[in-house]
């Protein structure tokens, strides 16, 4: 090594530090506010911890809003979308992958049109279709328009072709129906690709806040992100914000985990996402 | 036994057709045909509210798009404002994320002490909630007690209303933005940067070309598709993450920091201006659609092309 590039990695070393630190301040100080006493903000006093470490203010931010139920509403909300979701989009994914049909390009076709217009910025149009099929308010209207994913498929479809075709034919030959064919050959050998997609899934759909906002009016099936949004409304003077990160530490806690313990996955299965 | 024949020919006939139609007729439902009809309901004046029991809309030609597009129209004005705000918002992001993505996979792309906490400081902003990250910046940029005041006063300032102030409020928005989104940038460079065979830099600094020039000479025109498209999604998904507004001045004073797809929000959310909600609407689909269609085919033809 050269002193010069000795110079550059520390440079380097230097702003990686730098720019991680600040990335870092957010949840820091979330986290630094949300254990401190009611009343008593960061500016004053010491900056790092109050007069003692308490949990009060969560007490307090579940007082506001049911935060047990809101867990449960976004677990079966991004639950059931993710079940039903596997389901569509492995048949569709084998029937493009392997069959030969009448018409299959522009069936694709059309499947891939939810890529170039995401649902996000259909929201008056798909808001008026749930009230014409009387769904408003009903965890099922949550869901529905994300049980097909034209992203899973084209993953899927593209996992499913690096499959050998011989495997097909063997599991065939030793008798195995479709179903059998599809399970036993096709998934077992795609699981990278179901994770990666079930990670893109579960986070984006665990994140949402418009579509459910919009969609629900009972307290009883909305998600974390709407008794967020709750809290966020009763925050107005700066005794309510310990409360708010409080809250938001609640709600955001299960995804990083799973970030923690998935990290290599994550990382990658966001990578795959790009075309979504 | 023909009839056996006959009945299982004709189910591996239909077999296709059954296992994309799930898919497809939810694609045909929650896609294709709101798309068919944000184009059809901007045309028209609904009578009141969404199902104006007994009375039909009103055909209006083209009037929901000249009202949005009438300076001196009540809905023109909140348009075109959020509008303009929103083509800022989505420059911001490809101007300073994209590189700043970039910069944090040159920086994170080789072997270093701490690299796991770095890579998780950078990356964990992207799998927040939008509204959860905008609510705590919301506590940084309170005004009396909020961390980016705190800063500024120290070094005497007497600190900014970050979230009240009409020419300040987008720039809030756009700092959170940029916070949540250049991690995820970042690991399609990183991916990118994984691509480039590591012989190319020994031949480079055999050559005698030092970082800088192995930079602008090697890794800059390597990473030239990877730049174009992730500036393409970061410009169309700008387009289409406004959550954060809920937390971040909800657009105002006075739509000074509104985007399109949080105006249409609103609207949707107080049942009002269908007619304008769908005009505008079909502007958004135009807009994302010519660069997710441009994406796509570049993206496609760079697919074959291998």
């Amino acid at each position: 090594m050269t002193g010069k590039s000795g110079a550059a990695q520390t440079v380097a070393a230097v702003l990686t530090g730098a720019i991680g630190i600040v990335f870092l301040l957010p949840l820091v100080f979330t986290i630094l506010v949300s254990i401190r006493p009611e009343n008593e903000p960061v500016t004053q006093g010491s900056i790092f911890f109050g007069s003692e470490i308490t949990l009060s203010l969560y007490q307090h931010a579940l007082n506001i809003a049911p935060w047990g139920l809101h867990y449960l509403n976004s677990i079966i909300f991004v639950g059931g979308t993710l079940l039903v979701q596997l389901f569509t989009v492995t048949c569709a994914a084998y029937a493009f992958a392997r069959l030969r049909f009448w018409g299959r390009n522009l069936l694709l076709l059309v499947i891939l049109l939810q890529l170039m217009i995401p649902s996000g910025v259909l929201l008056v149009q798909n808001f008026r279709m749930i009230n014409l099929l009387g769904l408003f308010d009903t965890r099922l209207a949550l869901m529905l328009p994300y049980w097909g994913s034209a992203f899973g498929m084209l993953l899927l479809r593209q996992a499913f072709r690096e499959v050998p075709i011989e495997l097909d034919e063997a599991a065939r030959i030793d008798g195995a129906n479709l179903l059998q064919v599809i399970r036993h050959v096709y998934v077992v050998n795609a699981i990278p690709a179901y994770v990666a997609f079930a990670l893109v899934s579960l986070s984006s759909h665990w994140n949402e806040f418009l579509w459910p906002f919009i969609i629900t009016r009972s307290e009883a099936i909305r998600p974390l992100t709407v008794g967020l949004n709750k809290l966020i409304k009763t925050t107005d003077q700066g005794a309510f914000y310990g409360q708010l990160m409080a809250g938001t530490i609640i709600v955001i806690t299960p995804l990083v985990i799973l970030f923690l313990l998935f990290q290599r996955q994550f990382v990658e299965s966001f990578a795959r996402s790009g075309i979504r | 036994m023909i009839a056996k024949v006959w009945r299982a020919r004709l189910i591996a006939r239909l077999l296709p057709y059954l296992l994309i139609a799930p898919t497809f007729v939810l694609v045909l439902m929650f896609t294709v045909l709101p798309a068919f009809n944000t184009v059809n309901d901007s045309f028209y004046k609904p009578a009141r509210g969404l199902n104006a029991a007994g009375k039909s809309p009103q055909f209006v030609h083209l009037q929901n798009f000249v009202d949005i597009l009438d300076d001196s129209h009540y809905m023109g004005q909140r348009f075109l404002r959020s509008f303009r705000n929103t083509l800022i918002f989505a420059l911001a992001t490809v101007f300073v994320a994209v590189p700043l993505g970039l910069l944090l996979a040159l920086l994170l792309n080789r072997p270093q002490r701490l690299l796991g906490i770095w890579r998780f400081a950078v990356f964990y902003p992207a799998l927040l909630p939008l509204i959860g990250a905008a609510s705590i910046w919301s506590f940084i940029f309170s005004d009396s007690i909020g961390l980016a005041n705190a800063v500024l006063r120290s070094f005497g300032h007497p600190g900014l209303n970050w979230l009240g102030d009409r020419n300040l409020v987008l720039l809030s928005v756009i700092i959170v933005n940029i916070w949540k989104q250049a991690g995820y940038f970042m690991i399609f460079f990183l991916a990118g940067l994984q691509n480039i065979a590591r012989e190319l830099y020994e031949a480079a600094a055999l050559d005698g070309a030092d970082r800088f020039q192995q930079f602008m000479g090697l890794t800059l025109p390597l990473l030239r598709r990877t730049l174009l498209f992730v500036s393409v999604i970061s410009f169309t998904f700008a387009f289409q993450t406004v959550e954060q507004l809920q937390a971040l001045g909800e657009g105002g004073p006075a739509d000074s920091a509104n985007l399109l797809l949080y105006l249409i929000f609103q609207n949707i959310a107080e049942r009002r201006n269908w007619g304008y909600v769908n005009a505008m609407t079909l502007v958004l689909i135009a807009v994302v659609l010519v660069f997710t269609l441009g994406n796509f085919l570049l993206f496609e033809r760079s697919e074959s092309e291998r």
